[in-house]
């Protein structure tokens, strides 16, 4: 079973989908409990990251959910806001603490080119910087779809798997022992995208 | 690098999948299918006229749509309320397209970016060309609303619209392509990304489309796009230098 963490933000029915697509049983939901039976979590989300982690507190997920992937390395992937708020802070609508699993901060995405658009739309590379499981049959600079306004700074460039050029270069996925992370929407980028979480889900 | 898109929007009355032209029904392309495949985004809008069906039948197509729909899934017509937005969420989309809702309350903007983020709303544009130059319009194209249209946009993304999809009424199915000063009108006034709808009917539109500004190429002439026409269309804009997903 495959716990996706339910804290009110986002499409959690089309990550249900595609789990369920690569032949594994999703449970949606916010019971600490339930989530501890799990095999893996998903942390999905798209929002902000304020609310974020508010309805994280709200839920009394912060806790749980730190013990059982931070300290009992139960496999984690982090989507879209569910990559940014392992982070240990974001400048999203002010300052914001994060779950601060990976020493990284969030800002707002500022392309060095002024023709790109912010937020960031649409199907872009996924350059793999390391070797990674995630990426086990992905070609390098396959395509994903992003959709975002803030990215993320990694202190430590050995956590940082896979980049994606925009305007600079962009973090786009990122793996800290067993908590992977990915900028963008494996669920929404077809192939590539439903390859990427099979391997999460039977290899991470 | 960014990859510029190609969307295809569908229309519903009351469940059932039409095509307009001058944004009144058409009926003859209904048994074409999506090639999700090649496509690289879904946009569906429910246009039945009020008190003329059931809501329920809408919700019942985006949730089959939604279930083996492996690309980002907008969905729109008759958003008027944050609980609306929810029963689409909950059908399965993953963004809203809002319209004629937004136009009577450019809160609903608001709304909707707070609780869902900005890359959640779509601020949908029908736009009708006038003598001053071009006048939104809403409820289905029927009302003029003094607005011009790149204003609307600029306001749109300060309210939290996270991309603007402008649609020409009068190119509504008429394949003679896009209106390109229309486009480029909206598109140099915002920062966010624009869509345009509204014309297209030869690959050399899209590349037309782009070169104005869009980010996303749109077209709900749905006869065109059968699995062999999208790869043709990208291998045709590939060739003209624009970077599409192929």
């Amino acid at each position: 079973m495959i716990g996706i963490v339910d804290y009110g933000l986002g499409n959690l029915t089309s990550v249900a989908g595609a789990v369920e697509k690569v032949g594994h049983e999703p449970v949606v939901t916010a019971d600490p409990e339930t989530l501890s039976w799990a095999e893996k979590l998903i942390l999905p989300g798209v929002g902000a990251f304020g609310d974020g982690m508010a309805n994280l507190r709200d839920r009394g997920l912060v806790e749980p959910l730190t013990n059982l992937v931070h300290g009992a390395g139960k496999p984690l992937l982090g989507i879209c806001l569910g990559f940014q708020l392992i982070a240990r802070s974001s400048r999203e609508f002010g300052d914001h603490e994060g779950l601060g699993w990976i020493d990284a901060h969030v800002v707002r995405l500022t392309p060095d080119d002024p023709g790109l658009r912010v937020p960031h739309v649409g199907w872009n590379e996924l350059h793999q910087a390391r070797t990674c499981v995630l990426f086990d049959g992905v070609p390098d600079d396959a395509l994903f779809y992003y959709v975002h306004s803030f990215h993320m700074e990694v202190d430590d460039d050995g956590l940082v798997v896979g980049r994606c050029p925009y305007g600079g270069p962009v973090v786009a996925a990122v793996q800290a022992g067993t908590v992977y992370a990915v900028q963008f929407h494996p669920e929404k980028s077809q192939q590539h995208g439903l390859t990427l979480l099979r391997n999460f889900l039977d290899k991470g | 690098m960014l990859r510029k898109r190609l969307i295809t929007v569908l229309t519903f009355n009351n469940g059932t999948l039409f095509r307009t032209k001058l944004f009144q029904p058409d009926y003859r392309y209904t048994h074409n299918f999506v090639d999700a495949w090649s496509i690289d985004e879904i946009v569906i809008l429910d246009v039945t006229r009020p008190g003329q069906g059931e809501r329920r039948n809408f919700l019942d197509v985006v949730t089959r749509f939604a279930h083996d729909c492996f690309v980002p899934l907008a969905v729109g017509g008759g958003i008027r309320s944050l609980d609306d937005v929810r029963e689409l969420m909950a059908a399965g989309a993953d963004k809203v397209v809002v319209n004629t809702g937004a136009v009577e309350r450019p809160d609903l903007i608001t709304e909707i970016a707070r609780q869902y983020g900005s890359q959640c709303v779509v601020l949908s544009i029908d736009a009708r060309r006038n003598d001053d130059g071009y006048e939104v319009v809403s409820h289905f194209a029927s009302r003029p609303t003094g607005h011009d249209p790149a204003e609307w946009a600029v306001r749109g993304e300060a309210l939290g619209a996270g991309e603007v999809l402008v649609t020409s009424v009068e190119r509504d199915g008429a394949l003679q392509g896009y209106d390109l000063a229309l486009a480029r009108h909206v598109a140099e006034a915002v920062t966010i990304p624009v869509l345009i709808l509204g014309g297209a009917g030869s690959w050399k539109h899209f590349a037309d489309g782009f070169a104005a500004g869009a980010s996303a190429a749109c077209t709900q002439n749905i006869y065109h796009f059968t699995e062999s026409a999208i790869a043709s269309a990208k291998k045709y804009l590939a060739k003209q230098g624009v970077p599409v997903r192929i």
